[in-house]
């Protein structure tokens, strides 16, 4: 009861502390999304494609646009035991003309849809002839809605969108699956000086019995030349991955570092502020749990509150693109950084309620308290 | 402003928390601006070398390299154009390169240029076939003399010299003539070849204002060039406009932690003090006195902080082997890191002008009696 009425006669001191959380919440949940949408943004297109194993050169350090995969090496590659099925895949980051605008866009040349095309799409089609292709649904406001023309620049290579999949960007680019005649267009309407293009990678399918992992070590055996990876490993060690995520990661510690210190830090100040009354409780006969508990509700609503606050916050923010990188809003970083604050919150009341617990009686009488 | 150091010599251990915190705060932006600093040092040097004031990219291509052609007759416009003095082709090619005595999947990333108006620290465009290297492979193995092959089709370019701070996108650069350009690029990047005379862009002199000179250019080809800065197409590389926007926003909420911080301390520390502040009040003390003590052991908190900090810095970039965090201090990161965290003091320590201001002498005396 005490707890609530102290609450709501210091309603701005208590308002401002479930504001700062609140607005520590917002950007954590706010940064963890951009971290996930960065991640999904530049690999989406190699974790949601059909293929089980992809090969790159090694000469590509696992970057699809940087491997190249020569006719000698896809004749090894072919004839290796337990692949069930081989398909090329072609990859360009090009300058396309989409929505008035002129824009990069990662253009994915796949041979068999089976390896290398979107696993699932959200609307349309698949690509049935050339000059078709299917784009990442949240590319739509750039120019790359279902039924648009998109034009390759210069050149004018059209592409028309007829299927709309989910998370399968490239390089933080709006991303267009085509057929692979298609990719070998696009390129030379690109570049008037090039060659017929070379596959960037080769998707494979095990054969029935033989496991992704197993497929992997016999291309690997086959030639050092060549990098064979799973669909998972391929996304999660590409260039850059690491990198991000090791960034986040500072800044995520940085958080789990401020919002205990806000919060203990400010329940200190006002349990050294409310000593005497503390003080005065103990002498008339309340107990130190009682007193202790009373701290770790308050803790409990402000935090919650703030959680509360700042979620509402992100939530509108989730459904925005910051730059090209579509942010989603994700109820299991919710649940997960909610909880973990609430528990650094009410760790971070340990300060005050063993000033609590240290309060002795009789300084009532003298007028004493906490050490104010 | 005597008494509030005073009360710092002779009580040390009550500034110690304090002190602590803000050094671990301090340390991390001096790691994380060394860390961007050094991030955008690799990633732009090939660009700040080039002896250019302006970059002639072709108009498709975003300012990208990769995705930009400039014809033989595209650079005579620009040749023409008033203003220009010297032009220069230029083009890369990013591959990767097997170095002598390295393990067959022991691969480094190279960005080879091909150029015609030498960057600073390199001589005139060597013989075919040669290259100079950036100093950063030395670390990787590469010696003078050694052969390196490019690419799947193993292009051998033999280095005859090393160059300083030339890194383009992360990468160690190669510095060769156009043809040995070409001839990479044709062999590894069918899909990428350019034709004779072709570059990726042209690198610009100027007389007079540069950037009336970059209309001119755009306009005198007829918008088929987009014509930037040296300083934006350096921005324009991959990846750093987007590594200093993140760094420069951690940076950012780190500056904000150390003012909740100091806030908080001072705020902690000045209700333990009301009673003291009630006495000196009470004794003629004013408040802006007293408040003039606060911000200055905060300024002391953060200077001690800053030059712990800075200390730590300076011996991580002595003590750290090359290659193996993109880490490089500069003496503006060290000055504009301590200079912010001791403003950031200053602030934090403003939150406690509100309380001081309030201190009532009669209830302070009549408490400590």
């Amino acid at each position: 009861m005490i707890v609530w009425k102290e609450m709501a006669r210091a309603k701005v001191r208590f308002g401002l502390l479930i504001g700062a959380i609140a607005l520590l919440v917002f950007l954590i949940l706010f940064q963890q999304a951009l971290r996930d949408g960065l991640i999904t943004s530049f690999t989406g297109a190699i974790e949601h494609q059909t293929a089980p194993v992809l090969v790159y050169s090694t000469d590509g350090r696992r970057n699809l646009q940087s491997s190249s995969i020569t006719p000698e090496l896809a004749a090894q590659v072919r004839a290796v035991d337990g692949a069930a099925a081989v398909g090329r895949i072609g990859q360009s980051t090009l300058s396309v003309r989409a929505g008035g605008s002129i824009t990069a866009a990662a253009v994915i040349g796949y041979e068999r849809r089976d390896l290398g095309a979107p696993q699932d799409l959200v609307a349309g089609r698949y690509p049935a002839a050339e000059g078709e292709g299917v784009a990442n649904e949240t590319d739509a406001s750039e120019g790359f809605g279902l039924g648009k023309v998109v034009r390759i620049a210069p050149g004018g290579y059209p592409i028309r969108i007829v299927g709309q999949s989910r998370d399968t960007n490239l390089q933080a680019s709006p991303t267009v699956f085509v057929r692979y005649g298609s990719w070998e267009q696009a390129v030379l309407a690109a570049n008037p000086d090039a060659r017929k293009p070379l596959p960037n990678a080769l998707g494979l399918r095990p054969a029935a019995g033989v496991s992704p992992d197993e497929l992997v070590a016999r291309v690997n055996r086959l030639n050092p030349e060549l990098e064979a990876l799973t669909r998972h490993d391929a996304a999660t060690k590409a260039p850059g991955v690491a990198q991000v995520s090791r960034s986040f990661l500072v800044i995520f510690l940085l958080y789990g570092l401020v919002v205990p210190l806000v919060i203990g830090l400010f329940f200190l100040i006002v349990t050294l502020q409310k000593a005497r009354t503390l003080t005065l409780l103990r002498a008339i006969g309340a107990r130190s749990r009682t007193l202790v508990w009373a701290l770790i509700v308050q803790v409990l609503v402000v935090v919650g509150l703030g959680i509360a606050i700042g979620t509402l916050l992100y939530l509108p923010v989730s459904f925005l693109r910051v730059g090209s990188i579509p942010l989603q809003f994700d109820t299991t970083a919710v649940v997960g950084w909610g909880l973990g604050i609430l528990a650094l919150g009410v760790a971070s009341s340990w300060f005050s309620a063993r000033r609590v617990l240290r309060i002795e009686p009789a300084e009532a009488l003298s007028g004493g308290g906490l050490g104010a | 402003m005597r008494l509030a150091l005073r009360e710092m010599r002779r009580q040390p251990g009550r500034f110690a928390t304090a002190v602590a915190l803000l050094t671990l705060i301090a340390m991390l932006l001096m790691l994380l601006g060394g860390l961007l600093d050094g991030l955008i040092q690799r990633s732009t040097g090939a660009i700040r070398a080039q002896p250019a004031d302006l970059v002639v990219f072709s108009a498709a291509s975003e300012h990208s390299f990769l995705r930009s052609r400039i014809s033989p007759e595209i650079r005579a416009r620009v040749a023409a154009v008033p203003g220009v003095t010297r032009v220069g082709g230029i083009g890369v090619s990013q591959l990767a390169a097997r170095v002598p005595g390295n393990g067959p999947r022991d691969l480094v990333d190279v960005a080879l240029f091909g150029y015609e108006e030498a960057p600073s620290g390199l001589p005139s465009p060597p013989a075919a076939g040669r290259a100079y290297a950036d100093r950063v492979f030395e670390d990787q193995g590469v010696k003078k003399g050694d052969t390196l092959s490019l690419g799947p089709a193993r292009t051998p370019v033999r280095v005859i010299g090393f160059v300083e701070d030339v890194s383009y996108s992360g990468a160690g650069t190669l510095w060769a003539s156009p043809q040995t350009w070409r001839d990479v690029q044709d062999a590894n990047r069918p899909g990428s070849s350019v034709g004779a005379g072709v570059f990726q862009a042209l690198v610009v002199r100027t007389s007079g204002d540069a950037s009336a000179v970059a209309r001119r250019i755009d306009r005198a080809t007829g918008g088929a060039t987009v014509t930037v800065s040296r300083a934006d197409a350096a921005d324009a590389i991959g990846g750093v406009r987007q590594q200093r926007s993140v760094f420069n926003q951690i940076i950012g909420v780190t500056l904000v932690i150390a003012i909740v911080v100091v806030a908080l301390f001072f705020a902690l520390l000045t209700v333990e003090r009301i009673g003291l502040y009630g006495m000196l009040k009470a004794i003629g003390a004013r408040s802006r006195t007293l408040f003039g003590g606060v911000v200055v052991q905060a300024v002391v908190v953060a200077l001690m902080a800053a030059t712990i900090g800075s200390g730590f810095a300076l011996l991580l970039d002595r003590t750290l082997p090359p290659g193996t965090i993109p880490y490089q201090l500069l003496p503006n990161r060290l000055i504009v890191s301590s200079i912010a965290l001791v403003l950031a003091a200053v602030v934090g320590s403003a939150f406690s002008l509100r309380r001081v201001l309030r201190v009532d002498p009669a209830s302070a005396i009549g408490r400590s009696s």
